[in-house]
């Protein structure tokens, strides 16, 4: 396999990561699209890292580097999913609907 | 004891205590005040100890590497780091025993102690730093912790108001200074103060001359913001909302002397630019003279010292840029002490007669408390500069530094300040302790009952105004400590500072201390004058109108903008779907991934229309 | 073989992100992604990263996927009772991501990737990945450290209950 077609592999994915944000109404679900695109970008930038890069450790540390990240992002949207479930007994996002204009 | 055991003393014995105090202890606030007081006592100690031991090689650690970017933690033992430590020390230490008294009834003693510790920490480590970063860091540390200490009564809205105030203000100082940190990097590689000063390979040497002045201009920003200098200082007569004893730690060793001391420590910097010089002098002289008038006209015992520290700041300023460390550093350190010692004085009065105004605390009887009315009469005279106290010759040193090649505006500004700073600190004296007999009579003891001066807070106020008397003999020891030669100043040479105190002092006198005096001032004849000067020359009002307006109206024009052209177009679109029939329901319906998808949507777009090559 | 082993990978990446993307039901949205994130991790070791790889299903399978299930325990009503979507709603989701996609596809059509003569194994080495993070990288991990931390805080913050009853 080639770089375009890692690129398109992970373009696929980051699309179905999208989709899934778009679509859940449970947020659970929108928070596994997330998770789906970072490891589209993550892919992405392995793929950079293997053909077009001469030191590979950059592209390395950068992954990790999402992968701390991503940690540190489920904690705080778990923690607010659990918020939100405490105090209005639903994690539907049609339900939260405050930003109506 | 070798150096590093002493600073580890000074600086860590309060971070122990702020850490213990606010982890364990929030329910024995009685152990929390023996916890912070002995750490407040350690500290000092390691503080004398090492001003004893004298100037010593600085500490470097490696705090790591990032790039070509050392990052260092260390201690600098130079004269201004050793003495202007023990002032810290020693001034939070008063602070801390007088607030066992004057927070007795509080119930969140702990919180408050605590923060005094987080306090002295940070304040600490930032006059010992070595590293212009970890100063920077200790810094905004400093900031952080006087905005709790003046929004402690959190539940008053006008605390969190003043705290937030003071917190955003000086951040605007701050962005100034980050921004000068980070340009000291790029020219000259490294953090490091002692390197960035030395004479010949030092940043004066490195940089281009218009590259110095930027740096120097951008760090006095900073300064502005912490200083609390013309236009930045509207957040100090507002951060009064703290409880006195933080005023006084605020306004004499910690806080707004930060600003002073980051000055002192990088002098010769400043000294490197001619530019940025003048820009401080003019600064200086406008801030000096301009919170004096505000002073004169203020009818709370807090304000008006409140203003007097902007102004005596403003003093200092003067004195560094006029090329004399010592002035600076020296009215630094007699300062501290005297404005420390009246403010602990009124809030000894406000405390027993619940009242902040003047001549409230006047008729209800202020002169009956001997402690307190010993402290104002000579920290008041130490402020306005009567010989032989500290502010004499602290203040004495700024005029001849000023006055060094020749007569300037600037001599005269600060000779005018001086003399309105001598007549509206007598106006305060004679106020509190010179009522007329028949306003007097009409509220006798009121409050005759308890003592009205604890000794907890008696013994503070006893030992700064021993320090405060005798703080103006210290100059030589205090140039020695700088590695100066403090020159002798004939008696002609101090006439004109003399002559314009005893001016001020005697307009005092027949405004406020005779029998028969009006006890309005000389400025009340003149009413736009008065007004103007007891709305602060109107500089709020000014940020109201013009910087907050200005804000409100973008603000709007972007509303409108938004209303018309992208609401407006959106909703139409909108309805446009709805009217083909697909039942779309309306854009604004508050979903977060409707409006996510449009986003991306039209990012989409236009990545295609990138793709095709458009 | 080797090459079948790569194709492996890809279709349980694709599978996976299928399910985690599409199902309604939030337990197969799960097991979708941690098929998902298996095959990531596999690809990661063919493109020559072992070490990341481990990092892959340690961190995300391991340690992510497990929280997620956690979570769906925690706030269990949705899970019991799968809900409904709207045709609209799910159509314009698709619009939307499609288009995204295609326009990326687009604009990933005209660049031009210049490629580099392969590095040398001993490059690969985790000991560089390791000096790298505490030398050149430092301030990054740091900052990285520090982001752990308060995320950490915050989250015990807010999905800490409220013991006083003030909004606190």
């Amino acid at each position: 396999m080639n770089l375009e077609s890692f690129l398109l592999l992970s373009l696929v994915l980051f699309s179905l990561g999208l989709f899934a944000v778009l679509a859940h109404r449970n947020l659970i679900a929108v928070l596994i699209g997330v998770e789906l695109m970072m490891n589209a970008a993550s892919l992405n930038l392995m793929a950079f890292n293997r053909f077009s890069v001469t030191d590979p450790v950059t592209g390395q540390v950068f992954v990790l580097i999402i992968i701390g990240l991503a940690a540190a992002e489920v904690a705080i949207f778990l923690s607010i999913i659990l918020n939100l479930y405490r105090t209005r007994r639903t994690i539907d996002a049609e339900q939260l609907t405050e930003l109506k204009g | 004891m070798e150096p590093l055991s002493l600073i580890l003393l000074t600086t860590v014995a309060p971070l122990v205590a702020f850490t213990l105090a606010i982890l364990f202890l929030m329910r024995q606030p009685r152990l929390a005040q023996v916890v912070v007081i002995g750490g407040g006592t350690l500290s000092l100690a390691g503080a004398a100890l090492l001003l004893f031991q004298g100037p010593m090689a600085p500490l470097r650690y490696l705090w790591f590497t990032s790039g070509d970017m050392a990052l260092r933690f260390g201690f600098l033992f130079d004269g201004i780091s050793l003495m202007f430590g023990v002032a810290v020390a020693l001034i939070t230490l008063c602070v801390m025993v007088y607030s066992l008294g004057y927070m007795g009834h509080d119930p969140s003693k702990t919180r408050y102690f605590a923060m005094l510790a987080l306090f002295e920490w940070a304040m600490l480590s930032f006059v010992y730093a070595v590293d212009l970063l970890q100063s920077f860091i200790f810094w905004e540390l400093v900031g952080l912790a006087s905005f709790f200490l003046i929004g402690f009564w959190y539940e008053r809205p006008s605390a969190t108001a003043a705290a937030k105030k003071a917190f955003l203000m000086t951040r605007v100082g701050d962005v100034g200074l980050f921004i000068g940190v980070l340009l000291v990097l790029q020219v000259a590689g490294h953090f490091d103060i002692p390197g960035l000063l030395a004479a010949d390979t030092g940043l004066v040497a490195q940089a281009q001359p218009a590259v110095l002045t930027m740096i120097t201009l951008l760090i006095f920003v900073g300064i502005v913001g912490k200083s609390a200098q013309f236009p930045l200082h509207t957040w100090l007569p507002d951060a009064m909302e703290g409880p006195t004893p933080v005023s006084a730690l605020l306004h004499s060793a910690t806080m707004v002397a930060a600003g002073v001391y980051l000055m002192a420590r990088l002098h010769p910097l400043f000294m490197g630019s001619e530019t940025t010089l003048g820009v401080i002098l003019v600064i200086a002289s406008i801030t000096a003279l301009l919170a004096a008038t505000m002073a004169m006209v203020a009818t709370d015992i807090k304000k008006v010292l409140a203003y007097s520290s902007i102004s005596q700041l403003g003093f200092m300023l003067l004195g560094l840029a006029a090329g004399s460390l010592f002035a600076g550093v020296f009215h630094l350190l007699t300062h501290a002490l005297f404005k420390a010692l009246l403010f602990l004085c009124s809030g000894l009065f406000i405390h027993h007669f619940e009242s902040n105004d003047l001549a409230q605390i006047g008729r209800s009887g202020g002169r009956r408390m001997p402690f307190a009315t010993a402290g104002l009469l000579v920290g008041g005279a130490a402020l306005a500069g009567i010989p032989p106290l500290g502010g004499f010759f602290s203040k004495e040193e700024i005029f001849a530094a000023l006055g060094h090649g020749g007569v300037t505006i600037y001599s005269i500004v600060a000779l005018l300040a001086a003399f309105l700073t001598a007549y509206y600190t007598f106006r305060m004296i004679f106020l509190v302790t010179r009522p007329t007999h028949m306003e007097e009579t009409a509220h006798d003891h009121a409050h005759g009952h308890g003592r009205a001066e604890p000794w907890s807070m008696a013994l503070p106020v006893l030992l700064l105004t021993v320090g405060a008397a005798i703080a103006g003999f210290w100059g030589g020891a205090i140039a020695r400590g700088l590695g100066i030669d403090a020159a002798h100043h004939s008696l002609a040479s101090m006439a004109p500072a003399v002559l314009v105190v005893i001016a001020g002092v005697l307009l005092a006198w027949m405004d406020f201390g005779r029998q028969a005096a009006a006890r309005t001032g000389f400025i009340a004849r003149i009413p736009a004058v008065e007004k103007l000067f007891s709305n602060g020359w109107y500089v709020d009002a000014f940020y109201d109108a013009v910087v907050v307006r200005a804000t409100m109206l973008i603000a709007t024009i972007l509303h409108a903008v938004e209303n018309k052209l992208f609401d407006g177009s959106f909703d139409r679109l909108g309805f446009s779907v709805l009217g083909i029939g697909a039942g779309a329901t309306r854009l604004q319906n508050g979903w977060v991934q409707f409006y996510a998808g449009w986003t991306v949507i039209l990012i989409g777009v236009a990545a295609a229309y990138f793709g095709m090559g458009g | 073989m080797e090459l079948g082993v790569q194709y492996l990978f890809v279709a349980l990446v694709l599978v996976g992100g299928g399910m985690a993307a599409l199902s309604r039901h939030v337990l197969y949205n799960i097991v979708g992604l941690g098929i998902s994130l298996f095959g990531m991790a596999g690809l990661f070791l063919q493109l020559g990263s072992p070490f990341v790889a481990a990092m892959q299903l340690l961190i995300y399978l391991g340690g992510i996927t497990v929280a997620i299930v956690f979570a769906m325990m925690l706030s269990i009503a949705m899970t019991l009772d799968p809900p409904t979507r709207t045709p609209v709603k799910t159509g314009f989701a698709a619009v939307a991501a499609l288009t995204f996609g295609v326009g990326l596809h687009g604009l990933i059509g005209t660049a031009s990737f210049a490629a580099a003569p392969p590095a040398p194994t001993d490059a690969w080495a985790v000991a560089h990945i390791g000096s790298a993070l505490l030398e050149r990288y430092n301030l990054v991990f740091e900052t990285l450290s520090v982001v752990l931390l308060l995320a950490i805080i915050g989250a015990i913050l807010i999905a800490r209950p409220d013991r006083r009853g003030d909004a606190a």
